[in-house]
């Protein structure tokens, strides 16, 4: 087995009156056991510039990695807009089954368990507001999983 | 406006034939704008009884105005055996076991029915349900505004 480990670390000195800090370390085990995830996608980089949704992580896709993705395990997933703040309003809006689970400004990025199933891909679409954009946009993502 | 960071650490020595050394960071701020922190903060801490599924952070109409919001969710239990399962407007996003965590962007967007139980229509609750056992959770929002509720003897 191997030992992986996600930390994080939230920090803050002015959004209350005493210093916040949040830190944690996990140990990325496959589900219910204390034995080390061994599988990986690797770190990836997708560039895309389509105003579209497109699936970004297609569960279960038969002769992919997704394919060993499957309920009750524990995938866990990091996505991270690789773009710049720019003006503040471009977004890349993050779903699972069409349903948007939030929204990746520039340099925001995100880590959490995926229990997939059918039609639970992990989808991507750009917005500039409300409108969706096709402005070249690059994430970076990788999915341990069991 | 506060500064507020978020780093994650990603790393192994042993999971690929090379280290795997990850790490970024993030300022949490306002969606729509360039460099304005996020400064307001809910921390809390809940031990979640098995068989239901509760609202962990409800949403709300304030919540949902500029769509950027953080939320941070850590399972505290030991045993490994016990997890909760975490939904995002109905949407179950995966199961945390013990010491596990996620830190997501959290947004709700489009639409819904409006209910007493849902004033802004937009059912984008994140709930959550223990498993095998109570688990013990503690989760933070970094927001942007919430819905504060009317006192009924106003």
């Amino acid at each position: 087995m191997a030992t992986t480990t996600a930390q994080i670390t939230l920090n803050s000195s002015d959004i209350s009156d005493n210093t916040i800090q949040i830190s944690n370390l996990a140990h990325l085990y496959t589900a219910g056991t204390n034995t080390g995830i061994t599988e990986t996608t690797g770190l990836a980089r997708k560039k895309f510039a389509t105003a579209s949704e497109f699936i970004l992580l297609d569960f279960g896709l038969a002769g992919s990695q997704m394919a060993d993705i499957t309920a009750d395990k524990s995938a866990k997933v990091y996505i991270k807009n690789i773009n710049g703040r720019g003006d503040g309003t471009k977004y890349a809006a993050v779903r699972i089954n069409s349903i948007e689970i939030g929204r990746l400004y520039g340099e925001d990025f995100m880590f959490f368990p995926w229990k997939g199933g059918d039609g639970k891909d992990i989808d991507i679409q750009t917005y500039s507001g409300s409108s969706a954009d096709a402005t070249e946009t690059t994430v970076e993502f990788c999915v341990f999983y069991e | 406006m506060a500064t507020t960071t978020a780093t994650i650490t990603l790393s192994s020595a042993d999971l690929l034939s090379d280290n795997l050394s990850l790490s970024a960071s993030m300022n949490l701020y306002k969606g729509g704008t360039t460099d304005t922190g996020l400064d307001e903060i809910k921390y809390s801490r809940a031990i979640i009884p098995t068989g239901t599924n509760f609202v962990l952070i409800s949403e709300s109409s304030a919540l949902n105005a500029t769509g950027s919001n953080y939320v941070y969710i850590v399972n505290k239990n030991i045993d490994s055996t016990d997890y909760v399962t975490v939904s995002v407007r109905s949407e179950v996003i995966g199961h945390l076991y013990a010491g596990d965590w996620m830190f997501i962007p959290f947004s709700a967007a489009t639409t819904a029915t409006a209910g007493t139980d849902d004033p802004s229509g937009d059912d984008s609750d994140i709930a959550i349900q223990a498993n095998t056992h109570e688990c013990i959770v503690e989760y933070a929002l970094f927001h942007d505004g919430e819905t504060l509720l009317t006192h009924t003897s106003s």
